[in-house]
C-alpha cells in the first residue's frame, strides 16, 4: 500500500512541475517556422462561432486558441494579467468596455487596413485603439398576443413604469453584470444627464430607475424570459435581436420589439489588439483578416450579424440587416457611460435592484 | 517558548514540512490577498471608509446580510438534525434496506448548486408534480407556495446534508460496540445510549460540520436567488456583483470578510467547547459497531416512515433532472412532460463535438492533483496543529483559513496581479498563464475544509495508542504511518472525494485562472449554456448536470463503494478481529483508490 502512495505522489508531482513549467508564451515562441498560434479572448465565439471562425481561419493561415468567456469577466482578467498579457487580440466586447480597457492601458494603438471602411465614431476614433466590427440593437420585446391592438403595448422603456397597466407585468434583471442588461440601463440614464445630479444623473433619472425596478418583475435565475412569457408570468422584457428568433421558436410564443422615438441602445462589438503580446505583427494581421469585407459578410450570413463594414453590408444577411436597420439609433454620449457605469451599476445594486 | 514549541522544534520532519507550509501560507495565501487587498482598499494610497458607509447606508445589503446569518443559524439546526437522522437510520439502526436509504441519501454527494434547486422546483415548484397533485386536493390553493424564506432553508437543509453524510459516518464507526454493550446491561435506554455513548464520540466531527453548514448558509447563492422572492435575498449575489466591478472590490472585500469573521467566531467558540473532553472509546479493546435493533415497535414504524419518506424526497429531484434532461427547454419551463417531449437533441450537441471530452479530461485530472495533493499535506498538517498547541501553531491554523474570508473572485484576481510579474518567493519565474497557478488556487481553495475534517478526527483517536507504540519502540513516522493514518484514513477518503467532486464544475477560479489550452469544464459549461447565447440553453445545464453525477458518482464508488466490498471480504477473512488496526486496513486500502483517476 505504501508503494501504491509513493508512486501515485511521485507521478502527481513530477506531472504537476513538468506540465506547470510550460507557460503559453514561452511554448508559443519556441518554434518560429508554424504559424504562431494567437490567443484571442471573446465573449462571441459561442453557439458555434468559435469552431466556424476557427475552421476559416486555419484556411486563411492563422492558428487560433479562443478563450470563450463573459463579457465583464474578459476585462477583469485582461486587466489583472495587464503585466504579463497572455492575450494577443480581444473581440466581442462593447464600447463601454473596451473604453475602460484603454483607460488601463490594456491595449494597443493599430489602424487596420479597412479602418476606411468602418464609422470610426462608433469605435476609438481619437485613439485608434480599438475598432468596430458588429452592431446590434437592444429591445423592449413584448407578447404580441398580450395586447389586442398594437397601440396598447409599450412604445418605450418609460412607459413600463409610467402606465398603471404594465405594473408587475414586465421582467426587470435581477444580476446587473449583463452586457445586455447594462446597455438598457444606460439607455434609460442617458435620458436624464445632469453634470450636477449625482453620478451625472439627475433625481428623476434615479427616481425613474427605482420605479422601473419596483413595478418590475425580477428575473429568475436559470429561467429565461421568454419562458416566464409563455408561462403568462410577464408580458415584456428586455432581448437583444440575434436572440429574439430563436426564442419565438422554442417557446412558441410571437413577440413583437418597441420601436422608441428616442431610439433604442445599440451595441457595437469591438476588436482591439492587446498591449504587450509577442506577436503583434502576427496580431495584426489577423485584425486585417477579420474585420476584412470577406470574412465579416461571410459571419453575417452564417450567424446574422451586422457588419460595421460597409463593403461587407452588401452581401450580408439581408433579414438581419433590414431587422437593424428598422430601428433608430439612440444618442448615447457613450464616453459619458463608460465613465459612469460602474458607478451606477454599484448604486442600482445596493439601493434599487428589487429582489 | 513554551514545552510544546520546544517538542515540536525537536522533530525533523516537522521543521522540513513547517517551513514548506509556512513558505506557501505566505506565498498563496497571504501575499496575493495583501497586494490584492492594498489595491482594493488604499488605491492611491491612503485608506478609505467608503465601503462601510456605502453598505451601511444600503437597505438592500443590510436587509440581504441579515438574511444571510439567519438562514446560517436556521441551517446549523436544521441540517444538523436530519443529518444525524439519516446517518442514525442507514448505519446505527437495524433498519430495513439501510444500504438503498444511503443510496438515495447520497444523492446530495453528486450534484448541487442551481441544478439541484431546479431539480426542488420540478418537484415543489409552480408547475411542480407536488404542487399539482396538491391543487387537485385544495383547489384555492397558491401555485407560488413554495417560496420565501421557509423554502430556502427546506431546500438547503435537504442538499445540505453532504457532509454529515460523509463525516459523522466514519466518526460513527469509531464507536467502541462494547460501551454500547456495557449501557444496554446496566440498564440504560436506547435514547440513553444514543445521548450519553455514542453523540460524545460524535461530537468533534458534529461540531465541524457545524462550522462547514453555517458557513454555506452564510455563502448560500443559488437557492435563495431562485426561490427567496423579493423578501428573502442573501449577500452572495451581491457580493458576487461587487466582485466583478474593479471600483466596486473594496464593497465585496468588506462584505466577505463580515461573513468569513462570523465563522471564525465560530469556528473559535466551537474549538473551545471541544478543547479537554474525551471523544474515543476508554476500553482497552474497541470493537466495531453493530447495528441497533429498535425495540419499541412504535418507534420502530416511526422510524421506518420517516425514512422512507425523506428517502424519497431525497431521490425525486435529481431523477426528475435525469428525465428532464431529455427533453427542450419550454419542456422544461412548463414543467409539462407528454410522450412527443423526449429527444437525443440536447445529448447530441454536448457529445458529438469533437473538443468536448477535453474539458473533462482537463477538470478531472485539475480536481484528482489538488485533492491528492491537499489530503497528503494536510495529514500531516492536520495532526501537528492538533499535537502541539503554541502561538505558531494557532496562528499558522488561523492563516490557512484564509480561502474562507475572501471571495474566490477575489483570490484567483490576487494570484494572478501578483504573479503576472517575476517574485523572488517563486523563483523569479512568472506563474500567470502556467497550468500550475490553478492548481495552486484549488488547493489553496480545499485546504480549509480539509484540515477541519481531519482536524476533528485526530481528536477522536486516543492518545494512549501512539504512546503504546512509542514504549514498543516504533519510530515517529512508524507509528504515524502503521498507527493512525489508518484510522484517519477514512475521513481522508472522504474529504478527498467531497474536494474532487467539487472541483470538476468550478468556474469562478478558473475562469481568471485558466490556460486558453486547459480549459476547465466549468468554463465549457458555462460557454454552453450562458444566457446570452442566441437560443435559451436550460437543456444543457441539465445534460452536464447529468453528466457530473456520473463522473462524480463514479469518485464515489471508487471510495465507497469499492471499500464496502473489499470490508465484505475483510469481514469474512477475519469474523472476529476487532482491534482498530486491523478493522482500518481495510479502509486503508481505499486511499489507494481516489488516486487512479488521477492517470486519466
Amino acid at each position: 500500500m505504501r508503494k501504491t502512495i509513493t508512486a501515485a505522489v511521485a507521478v502527481l508531482a513530477t506531472g504537476l512541475i513538468a506540465t506547470g513549467c510550460t507557460s503559453p508564451s514561452t511554448t508559443a515562441t519556441a518554434g518560429t517556422d508554424a504559424p504562431e498560434t494567437l490567443v484571442v479572448y471573446s465573449n462571441s465565439v459561442s453557439d458555434g462561432r468559435g469552431d466556424w471562425l476557427k475552421k476559416e481561419a486555419d484556411i486563411a493561415g492563422f492558428k487560433l486558441r479562443l478563450v470563450d468567456l463573459g463579457g465583464g469577466d474578459i476585462r477583469n482578467r485582461l486587466l489583472a494579467e495587464k503585466a504579463n498579457p497572455i492575450a494577443d487580440v480581444t473581440f466581442g466586447l462593447n464600447n463601454v468596455y473596451f473604453e475602460s480597457l484603454k483607460k488601463a492601458k490594456v491595449l494597443d494603438a493599430y489602424t487596420p487596413s479597412w479602418a476606411g471602411k468602418v464609422d470610426a465614431s462608433a469605435g476609438d476614433e481619437a485613439g485608434k485603439e480599438y475598432w468596430p466590427i458588429v452592431r446590434e440593437p437592444v429591445m423592449l420585446v413584448y407578447n404580441k398576443a398580450a395586447y389586442t391592438k398594437p397601440d396598447q403595448a409599450p412604445s418605450d422603456w418609460p412607459d413600463l413604469w409610467t402606465k398603471k397597466q404594465f405594473a408587475k407585468r414586465y421582467e426587470v434583471p435581477s444580476d446587473l453584470g449583463g452586457a445586455t442588461t447594462q446597455m438598457v440601463l444606460a439607455g434609460i440614464l442617458s435620458r436624464y444627464r445632469d453634470d450636477k445630479g449625482d453620478l451625472g444623473v439627475s433625481q428623476a433619472g434615479w427616481d425613474a430607475v427605482k420605479a422601473y425596478f419596483q413595478d418590475g418583475v425580477p428575473a429568475v435565475p436559470g429561467t429565461d424570459l421568454y419562458a416566464q412569457i409563455a408561462a403568462g408570468k410577464v408580458d415584456a422584457g428586455q432581448m437583444w435581436l440575434a436572440g429574439k428568433a430563436t426564442r419565438e421558436q422554442q417557446y412558441k410564443v410571437s413577440t413583437e420589439a418597441a420601436h422608441p422615438k428616442t431610439g433604442v441602445p445599440m451595441v457595437v462589438q469591438q476588436v482591439g489588439l492587446v498591449k504587450g503580446t509577442k506577436k503583434s505583427a502576427e496580431a495584426k494581421k489577423f485584425i486585417d483578416w477579420f474585420g476584412s469585407a470577406k470574412v465579416q459578410a461571410a459571419w453575417s450570413k452564417q450567424f446574422q450579424t451586422v457588419p460595421t463594414n460597409k463593403d461587407a453590408l452588401a452581401q450580408a444577411d439581408p433579414a438581419a440587416v433590414s431587422a437593424t436597420d428598422s430601428f433608430t439609433e439612440q444618442a448615447i454620449d457613450w464616453a459619458f457611460v463608460a465613465q459612469h457605469l460602474d458607478q451606477w451599476i454599484e448604486k442600482i445594486e445596493l439601493d434599487y435592484l428589487a429582489n | 517558548m513554551n514545552g510544546s514549541a520546544r517538542r515540536m522544534l525537536r522533530s525533523p520532519l516537522v521543521l522540513v514540512t513547517g517551513a514548506v507550509l509556512l513558505w506557501f501560507v505566505f506565498a498563496f495565501l497571504v501575499f496575493p490577498n495583501l497586494v490584492m487587498l492594498r489595491e482594493i482598499f488604499f488605491p492611491d494610497g491612503s485608506f478609505s471608509t467608503r465601503a462601510f458607509a456605502k453598505l451601511w447606508s444600503s437597505d438592500r445589503a443590510r436587509a440581504s446580510l441579515r438574511n444571510s446569518f439567519l438562514l446560517a443559524a436556521v441551517l446549523s439546526v436544521t441540517v444538523n438534525v436530519v443529518g444525524v437522522f439519516i446517518v442514525l437510520a442507514t448505519r446505527y439502526f437495524a433498519l430495513r434496506g439501510a444500504r438503498l436509504l444511503w443510496l438515495g441519501y447520497a444523492t446530495t454527494l453528486v450534484y448541487g448548486g442551481v441544478v439541484a434547486v431546479s431539480g426542488y422546483t420540478f418537484v415543489y415548484g409552480e408547475h411542480g408534480f407536488a404542487t399539482r397533485l396538491l391543487l387537485d386536493i385544495f383547489p384555492g390553493m397558491d401555485p407560488a407556495w413554495f417560496s420565501g424564506g421557509p423554502a430556502v432553508a427546506v431546500v438547503m437543509t435537504l442538499t445540505g446534508t453532504s457532509h454529515h453524510l460523509l463525516f459523522l459516518t466514519s466518526a460513527l464507526a469509531r464507536v467502541d460496540h462494547q460501551t454500547v454493550e456495557a449501557a444496554q446491561q446496566l440498564g440504560a435506554s436506547s435514547w440513553r445510549i444514543l445521548r450519553q455513548v455514542v453523540l460524545p464520540v460524535l461530537k468533534p466531527t458534529l461540531f465541524a460540520v457545524t462550522v462547514l453548514t453555517f458557513l454555506g448558509g452564510l455563502t448560500a447563492f443559488a437557492a435563495p436567488q431562485v426561490l427567496g422572492g423579493r423578501d428573502f435575498q442573501t449577500i452572495t449575489p451581491m457580493i458576487l456583483t461587487f466582485a466583478g466591478i474593479p471600483s466596486s472590490r473594496d464593497l465585496a472585500a468588506t462584505l466577505a470578510v463580515v461573513l468569513g469573521v462570523a465563522t471564525l467566531i465560530l469556528l473559535t467558540v466551537l474549538n473551545r467547547m471541544q478543547a479537554g473532553g474525551t471523544y474515543f472509546s476508554v476500553s482497552k479493546v474497541p470493537s466495531a459497531l453493530r447495528r441497533q435493533r429498535i425495540t419499541n415497535p412504535v418507534a420502530n414504524a416511526v422510524v421506518h416512515v420517516l425514512a422512507y419518506a425523506l428517502f424519497a424526497v431525497y431521490l425525486i429531484p435529481p431523477l426528475l433532472i435525469v428525465v428532464f434532461s431529455f427533453t427542450n427547454a419550454s419542456t422544461i419551463a412548463s414543467g409539462r412532460i407528454t410522450p412527443g417531449s423526449f429527444t437525443l437533441a440536447n445529448y447530441r450537441q454536448v457529445l458529438t463535438d469533437a473538443a468536448s471530452s477535453w474539458p473533462f479530461v482537463v477538470s478531472i485530472g485539475y480536481a484528482a492533483v489538488t485533492a491528492s495533493v491537499v489530503i497528503v499535506l494536510m495529514l500531516f498538517v492536520a495532526r501537528v496543529l492538533q499535537k502541539y498547541v503554541n502561538p505558531v501553531t494557532v496562528a499558522v491554523e488561523y492563516l490557512l483559513h484564509i480561502p474562507w474570508m475572501l471571495p474566490s473572485t477575489l483570490t484567483a484576481l490576487g494570484l494572478v496581479i501578483t504573479y503576472s510579474v517575476p517574485r523572488a518567493m517563486v523563483g523569479d519565474t512568472v506563474l500567470t498563464g502556467t497550468l500550475a497557478l490553478l492548481a495552486i488556487a484549488y488547493i489553496a481553495a480545499k485546504i480549509p475544509i480539509t484540515l477541519r475534517m481531519l482536524k476533528a478526527t485526530y481528536a477522536g483517536i486516543p492518545d494512549n495508542l501512539e504512546e503504546a507504540a512509542t514504549l514498543l519502540g516504533a519510530s515517529g513516522p512508524h507509528t504515524f504511518r502503521r498507527v493512525l493514518l489508518p484510522l484517519v484514513l477514512p475521513t481522508a477518503a472522504a474529504v478527498s472525494a467531497l474536494n474532487f467532486n467539487s472541483l470538476l464544475d468550478d468556474y469562478d477560479t478558473s475562469v481568471f485562472l485558466a490556460h486558453p489550452l486547459y480549459e476547465p469544464l466549468g468554463i465549457a459549461i458555462q460557454n454552453a449554456t450562458r444566457s446570452e447565447g442566441t437560443s435559451d440553453n436550460t437543456a444543457l445545464t441539465l445534460v452536464y448536470a447529468v453528466l457530473l453525477m456520473a463522473v462524480s458518482g463514479l469518485a464515489m464508488w471508487f471510495v465507497y463503494g469499492r471499500r464496502a466490498a473489499s470490508r465484505r471480504t475483510a469481514r469474512r477473512d477475519r469474523p472476529s478481529t476487532a482491534h482498530p488496526t486491523s478493522a482500518a486496513d481495510a479502509d486503508a486500502a481505499s486511499l489507494t483508490r481516489p488516486t487512479p483517476t488521477a492517470s486519466h
